[in-house]
């Protein structure tokens, strides 16, 4: 099934065995979700578990703590991943610190169509991840294979806390997979080998996971295995196995399709310095979009978000040195 | 905030950008008596003025800030005796801060990277060039061109290579670079060193040869590498390149001087190969992750073996007595929160023989044997998820009896399994005791943890049929609890007598724990 | 729906009506003392620096919060705020763990993690507020999102200033419960001022209470020192969500008698204003009703007096013995694990 089919059917799974679980955001119900997500969810689980509220995300993020704190299990969904900044103040002011200061878990989801590629201009491609990284007591995934979508909401459902659940809007009809029928779980802080390979390891995640397979395949033509580590969550992210990659390869890099100066790469570079340092045979290298708003026009879009032709030459620079 | 029967007035802190404040008024004086929380004195900040109410009942004794005073946020103002005190002579105290928010930096365990299992430490210990004893390494032979001076002459040496580099004593620059500008990559130091130019002249090049002075005991099993072997202590510090067999003659001094038993020159490396990227594949075959561990694994067994003469011996030990006594005290242990298990008889009770027979306790460094009184006992633990072993140590073990035994024993454990192990936990260890039966093995022959002489092997705990005497001497069949015990042992130091005698005395303790003893 | 003005409260008849009878009359009362003397003896705790970084009362807001507390069912849930510390004395939370919490103690609700009244003790129904206020609101809907949704009997509370109310929160939060007619009271405290910001600053209409109409429901205004005048509104407001009412804004007017944290004398509040509010003490008013209207001796009221000083000296004692939290402790606790899931609140 295609990554979009796999998370509305993780959904109606999640809702048809639990109760508790519901439904809420801008234009959910009747019209079936933006991207069509819910479609036909308010038909099977009736109004008051897919809820279409007011364009108010502050509040929508909001009733989903509060709800979480009597005990739901709220999976709010954000029309497209930028506007989650309106419920920045929310997000990192009450349900991430909630926890650590009082103990009482809020166990939410709020799910994010992010990403571009298709001209949606600066507000409706983002790939917000980092500032959230950033945020002690929020989790983070973002899946790239219909398989770990429908796993991974899984999991974040499951969670006792606030999760931010990225789905690569591009992905959504463009990616197809073998998914199994029954509910299961992906846990949070694995990475997947999407390709293997010694030479380098392209630690990546999202959309950018199929361009970096693309080019590592290209290499190999050249005598070159790039390994394609997806890693599936960002917090908790696989820290180890990005490690035991660097050890074995000695050559690494860091791919990402949000902007450059302070993205999530940026951690996983310093960490590898910090830690790996002395099984490296090159630079750390990194790929990421350069530091401007997402923009319009496809020309400026293609130069803004890392094709494979960017990846295979950073490749060939990393084979080289 | 009290001191003794003195309490202590701070400065308070009138808000949260507040950082000083100033003393405008004394309402009461060295010697006034004073209720609690009646006001004290009259402060101003840049916030607000206020007065200061006592947090005591007594007599003030002190005063240390004058009025027209600024000192800053708690700082102490004052102190309040018990009622009936003297007021002290007025010696203004320094206008140190006092207690306020214990709340330090936060203490962040030593866990992070200091407790690594062994390739962590081997990469953090392993000096790169800097130790590297170049002075020893014999020049490369032929061939090679010059690598670095290729291209626009970078002599840049990567972290890796370096690490590489040191572990087995290559002078970079010696080996040809097809990276940038020259420069030596990992592929080109790892497909030097296999193709075995790194290795002295004189020195054979694989240490495959049986080491020549085995004196042809031969009685147990020869030393088949099969049980799972204890990590070794972090040790490739970079050495002369030749191959190990300490019976070679002295011209590559095995043994490094003084500091810690420093462990025999590091091999030809046999974990160079499938790295390179250079193995061909036959249909079906697939290539595993080849990890630092496992690379730090085959290098020490293959060398132990090459450098002692591995014999074993076993002796078969009734665990009855230890039985019985062990499901006495587990819950008085329990109570202290001390598993008590058989690990902890049989390491007190070896470690108790020993002192009976130090050779199985010593070490050959070079040609002289040291013996010790001390014994710092290897407890081989298996980290989770087949991560590999690691062997930490309980130093001075000889001083510990059952109880501090069992309790020392947990806490290794446990450390290593959250790997808060410092390095000195798996340095400097005697002897080791490690437990291939715990699947379910009755025998085996483990291999020896250099430097050291011996290792025992603990097997399963089986109840057997076994011939006893009953009350009048006569021989009838008992079921009774059986372990067999193994001592592999070096026999360059340790003779087959030696060790069997070791064992007898081992298993006679535990046969008879003597529980007043211990 | 037009903005209802309340009626101060007359008989003791009246107030049996109402479903109170004496001994919840001397409960509220002890409450009100109880409240006001903990926040007193927070003021000397903090200006002998054993309270780290501010402190904020809610004195002259007392009848509000003792109010409206005692008008919530057992089963209700609020997230009350610095000026509410009566809603957690009335609904049970003890005033050691109080103490505790304000001296960043280990025993406190938030074990040193947060301070002043930022806390939770959700077995009671109360949970923890944050400083950019007024985000309790939208949470507070999602409270009574769940109870709409699973038809269950409860109301949330949900507390927010005259200062607060100017945020997109307040808007975002009264609009959604407006438009699912949610089981909730909105409670505003206002007590005309926002730090130093007067009420004509930071609204335009003359009650916030007149914005209701704007969502839909019904907004009351009521004198915040009149504790039974309170307790009958909050009443109302919240029986009337649970039968399916609707949300209700209930606007408490007061005055801030103190400044807005300890480090602030409130030289900005006129003089005259102080005065006159301090006549509206609302213990005081109290007082003097129950002496009234409900035979309240002044043998009584002794003995009231000292139950509560003995009450809060033995907690004082008590919170003092609890230690500063332990800087290993610091990394725990980011993140919670499935076992947490089975809490009280989440049932």
């Amino acid at each position: 099934m295609t990554y979009i089919q796999a998370i509305s059917d993780a959904l109606r799974l999640e809702m048809r065995r639990d109760q508790r679980v519901f439904v809420l955001g801008e234009d959910v119900g009747v019209y079936g979700g933006a991207f069509k997500v819910s479609l036909g969810f308010q038909e099977e689980f009736g109004p008051w578990r897919v809820i279409d509220t007011p364009l108010a995300e502050t509040a929508i993020v909001g009733a989903a703590t509060g709800a979480a704190l009597m005990g739901m299990r709220p999976v709010a969904e954000m029309q497209f991943a930028d506007f989650i900044s309106c419920a920045w103040d929310h997000l990192v002011t009450v349900a991430a610190k909630q926890y650590f200061r009082v103990r009482t878990p809020i166990p939410i989801v709020v799910r994010l169509p992010s990403g571009g590629g298709f001209s949606g201009g600066p507000f409706h491609s983002q790939n917000p991840e980092s500032s959230f990284a950033h945020i002690p007591g929020l989790k983070i995934a973002c899946p790239a294979t219909p398989h770990d979508a429908k796993g991974l909401l899984a999991s974040a459902i499951e969670d006792p806390n606030p999760v931010l659940f990225f789905e690569h809007k591009h992905l959504y009809r463009r990616i197809k997979g073998e998914v199994p029928e029954d509910r299961y779980t992906v846990p949070f802080g694995y990475a997947n080998v999407h390709r293997p390979g010694d030479d380098a390891t392209i630690v990546t995640w999202g959309a950018m996971v199929h361009t970096a397979t693309e080019a590592a395949d290209e290499l190999a033509k050249e005598g070159f295995e790039a390994e394609v580590l997806d890693l599936r969550t960002l917090m908790p992210w696989d820290k180890e196995r990005v490690l035991e990659g660097v050890q074995r390869c000695s050559k690494v890099l860091v791919l990402h399709e949000d902007t450059r100066t302070g993205g999530f790469g940026a951690e996983i570079a310093a960490t590898i310095a910090e830690e790996a340092f002395e099984h490296l045979d090159g630079p750390v290298m990194r790929l990421a979009a350069p530091d401007t708003p997402v923009p319009f026009s496809p020309t400026l879009e293609k130069a803004f978000i890392p094709q494979v032709a960017d990846v295979v030459t950073a490749l060939r620079e990393l084979a080289a040195y | 905030m009290s001191t003794g029967t003195q309490t202590e007035v701070v400065m308070p802190q009138m808000g949260v950008s507040v950082s000083e404040g100033t003393v405008t008024k004394w309402i009461k004086q060295v010697g006034d008596s004073i209720a609690r929380d009646e006001p004290l004195l009259e402060i101003s900040t840049d916030k607000v003025d206020t007065e200061v109410p006592s947090p005591a009942e007594g007599v003030v004794t002190q005063i240390f800030v004058q009025e027209g005073e600024t000192v800053e946020v708690g700082t102490v103002l004052a102190t309040i005796g018990a009622a009936g005190s003297t007021a002290a002579p007025a010696a203004p105290a320094p206008a140190a801060p006092s207690a306020a928010p214990e709340a330090a930096v936060a203490a962040a365990a030593p866990a992070t990277e200091a407790a690594e299992p062994v390739p962590a430490q081997a990469e953090a210990v392993a000096p790169p060039p800097a130790a590297a004893p170049t002075a020893t390494v014999p020049p490369p032979p032929a061939t090679p061109a010059t690598p670095a001076t290729a291209g626009n002459g970078r002599t840049f040496v990567s972290p890796v290579v370096a690490r590489i580099a040191a572990e087995h004593g290559v002078d970079p620059t010696a080996v040809p670079g097809t990276g940038t500008g020259g420069r030596v990559t990992k592929k080109d130091i790892l497909s030097f060193i296999e193709s075995g130019a790194s290795a002295a002249p004189s020195a054979a090049p694989e240490p495959t040869p049986a080491p020549e002075p085995a004196p042809a005991p031969v009685p147990a099993a020869p030393p088949a590498a099969v049980a799972p072997e204890p990590e070794p202590e972090p040790e490739p510090v970079a050495e002369a390149p030749t191959p190990p067999p300490a019976a070679q003659p002295p011209a590559a001094p095995p043994a490094a001087p003084a500091p810690a038993p420093a462990p025999p020159p590091a091999p030809v490396p046999v974990a160079a190969t499938a790295q390179a990227g250079e193995v061909a594949l036959g249909p079906g075959e697939e290539l595993q992750p080849m990890t630092a561990m496992r690379r730090g694994v085959m290098e020490h067994m293959r060398r132990s073996v090459d450098t002692a003469a591995h014999v074993t011996s076993a002796i078969e030990v009734d665990f009855a007595r230890v039985v019985a006594l062990r499901a006495k005290l587990k819950p008085e242990l329990a109570a202290q929160k001390v598993n008590l298990t058989y690990l902890a008889f049989i390491a007190r009770a070896s470690v108790d023989t020993i002192l009976d027979y130090p050779f199985v306790n010593g070490e050959l460094r070079g040609q002289s044997i040291v013996t010790r009184p001390h014994v710092n006992l290897g407890i081989a633990v298996a980290l989770d998820d087949g991560k590999g072993l690691i062997v930490p140590n309980i130093r001075n073990a000889q001083d510990l009896n059952l109880t501090g035994t069992a309790r020392a024993i947990q806490d290794l454990a446990e450390r290593a399994r959250t790997k808060k192990l410092l390095p000195d936990d798996v340095q400097g260890g005697t002897f080791t005791i490690t437990n291939p039966g715990s699947f379910g093995t009755f025998h085996g022959t483990p291999i020896i943890n250099q430097p050291q002489s011996a290792i025992l092997g603990t097997y399963a705990l089986v109840k057997r049929p076994w011939v006893i005497q009953d009350e009048l001497g006569n021989d009838v069949i008992a079921i009774r609890p059986i372990m067999n015990l193994t001592l592999t042992y070096d026999h360059r130091l340790v003779d087959g007598a030696y060790a069997g005698m070791y064992l007898r005395d081992l298993r006679d303790r535990l046969e008879s724990w003597d529980e007043a003893a211990y | 729906m037009a903005v209802r003005e309340a009626e101060p409260v007359g008989s003791l008849q009246e107030v049996k009506e109402a479903g109170l009878d004496r001994e919840d009359l001397l409960g509220i009362y002890r409450h009100m003392l109880i409240t006001r003397g903990i926040e007193e003896r927070g003021h000397i705790l903090y200006k002998q620096g054993k309270i780290p970084g501010s402190f904020y009362t809610g004195r002259g807001n007392e009848a509000a919060a003792v109010g409206v507390a005692t008008a919530m069912g057992p089963n209700d849930v609020g997230t009350p705020l610095h000026r509410d510390m009566g809603v957690h004395v009335t609904r049970g939370t003890e005033p050691w763990r109080i103490f505790a919490q304000y001296m960043g103690r280990e025993d406190g609700p938030t074990r040193g993690r947060d301070g002043n009244v930022h806390m939770a003790v959700a077995e009671l129904g109360l949970h923890a507020q944050v400083s950019h206020l007024p985000a309790m609101l939208p949470v507070a809907v999602g409270m009574a999102l769940a109870f709409k949704i699973r038809g269950d009997s409860r109301v949330a509370l949900g507390w927010f200033g005259d200062g607060s109310a100017a945020r997109g929160d307040a808007h975002e939060a009264m609009n959604l419960a407006g438009v699912r007619q949610l089981p909730m009271v909105f409670v505003c405290d206002n007590n005309q001022w926002a730090y130093s910001t007067p009420t004509y600053l930071s609204y335009p209409v003359e009650h916030i209470a007149d914005r209701a109409a704007a969502y839909g429901f019904e907004g009351v205004v009521v004198d915040g020192t009149d504790v039974l005048a309170v307790y009958r509104e909050a009443k109302r407001a919240i029986e009337k969500a649970r039968e399916g009412g609707g949300p209700t804004l209930l606007e408490c007017v007061t005055l801030r008698m103190e400044g807005h944290a300890v480090h602030d004398d409130a030289f900005y509040v006129p003089k005259e204003m102080f005065e006159q509010w301090a006549a509206y003490d609302p213990i005081e008013r109290y007082r003097t009703w129950l002496h009234d209207h409900a035979d309240l001796t002044d043998e009584e009221e002794e003995q009231i007096l000292s139950v509560v000083k003995r009450l809060l000296n033995d907690a004082l004692d008590r919170a003092d013995e609890s230690p500063l939290p332990d800087p290993a402790t610091l990394e725990h606790g980011v993140y919670a694990s499935q076992e947490d899931l089975d809490t009280p609140h989440h049932k």
